[in-house]
């Protein structure tokens, strides 16, 4: 019964499902594939979906760290977000030498099921949107 | 090193170079191999457990008829005293003394390789513990280093390597953006509408001949008729539909 996804068969699988119907899903690949999705109903936000081993990575760039005011107050309040909105993380990672992105991103089981999959991509999107509306006064 | 240490090792340096990856691959070989070593220690524990489990049960073999022996001369004594062969009684008895200190010891024995069993039963579980945990810790790691070269990836795609990728706040814009525009479509929806009158003096207009219904099949047939040569207005044209309305023209 246990489906264990992995990256390209996720991508298959999400496809084949109504997401499809609602924006663009891409396979990015390479060595490491990871699956881009933007839907229409979050503003063609990317959000990307990796599967490493026993676990599905959903994430999307909130923005980057150059774009926050005060990055310390920022941070904090992060902070303070994560625990009360327990489904999304906040976390920071670099993509370029000296260019730090803010992200946030939910884990799941590799063999959850593909409607458990679809509604953390939503949840996700949503909750980064949300952020960016939250947080609108603490950017540039 | 803790858990948590290792992680942020590999994390650090990772904003060093241009084209290094995000996590120091090195780090994550020596996070491989302990996951490795343990896996093996771990199948040393099994190893052992089934050979004290073996080690256990042949002890206890051997107990299991000592004990029926011992209970056996016990009886012979008990009889040959009644009996009032004293001689006989104590020969029984001295084999019975070896049994006895023999019997003890296997039990002995056994106690000690029952709670090395359950020690080792205890650190089996908690090694497999373990082990998951630095997989998913490494799963982890490793999945957000994809994502992270993924998002590296659709921010260089967009032209050029500095571009700036779609982030949340671009998207919100872009819903923002959206939503106005929505929102004037339906004010000017509204709005004509509105100049239009409400529907109820519409019909009693149309009832008394000054408003062309349009969209009837009569009504695009007889337009047919009169102007073969013009195309069919665009219904859904707001200005047409504002006009129509005051200048019903055909």
């Amino acid at each position: 019964m246990a489906i264990q996804w992995t990256t390209a068969s996720l991508h298959d699988a999400l496809r084949a499902s109504e997401l499809e119907q609602e924006g663009k899903i891409e396979l990015l690949d390479g060595l490491d594939p990871s699956i881009s999705i933007q839907l229409k109903d979050f503003g063609d936000l990317p959000v990307q979906i990796n599967v490493s081993g026993e676990q599905i990575m959903v994430s999307a760039a909130m923005w980057e760290a150059s774009q926050v005011k005060d990055r310390a107050v920022f941070n904090e309040l992060a902070l303070k977000l994560n625990p009360v909105n327990a489904l999304s993380n906040v976390g920071l990672i670099t993509i370029a030498p000296g260019r730090d992105l803010y992200v946030m991103f939910g884990e799941l089981s590799a063999s959850s099921e593909l409607a458990h999959v679809i509604e953390e991509i939503r949840v996700l999107a949503d909750n980064t949107i949300e952020a960016a509306e939250a947080f609108a006064d603490h950017l540039v | 090193m803790s858990m948590w240490s290792k992680i942020f090792t590999m994390f650090r340096g990772a904003a060093h170079q241009a084209g290094e990856a995000v996590v120091d691959a090195n780090s994550l070989r020596i996070l491989d191999q302990e996951i490795r070593d343990a896996s093996d220690a771990l199948r040393k524990s099994r190893d052992d457990l089934t050979t004290m489990m073996a080690q256990r049960k042949l002890t206890f073999d051997k107990f299991q008829p000592k004990q029926n022996k011992i209970a056996e001369y016990v009886g012979y004594i008990e009889q040959l005293l009644t009996k009032g062969d004293e001689a006989l009684a104590r020969e029984v008895a001295q084999k019975l003394a070896e049994l006895e200190g023999d019997s003890a010891s296997d039990s002995q024995l056994i106690q000690q390789y029952d709670s090395n069993i359950d020690t080792l039963k205890k650190s089996i579980v908690q090694a497999e513990h373990t082990i998951s945990r630095l997989k998913q810790q490494v799963d982890s790691v490793k999945a957000t280093e994809n994502v992270q070269r993924a998002q590296a990836a659709l921010a260089s795609r967009n032209s050029g390597s500095n571009a700036a990728l779609r982030t949340a706040t671009d998207s919100l814009e872009r819903i923002k953006l959206k939503q106005a525009e929505r929102s004037a479509k339906f004010d000017a929806a509204k709005e004509i509408e509105n100049l239009g009158g409400d529907g109820d003096l519409k019909a009693k207009l149309a009832k008394a001949g000054l408003l062309e219904d349009r969209s009837s099949a009569d009504a695009i047939l007889a337009r047919f008729k009169a102007k073969p040569a013009l195309p069919a207005p665009q219904a859904s044209a707001p200005k047409q539909l504002q006009a129509d309305l005051h200048t019903p023209d055909v």
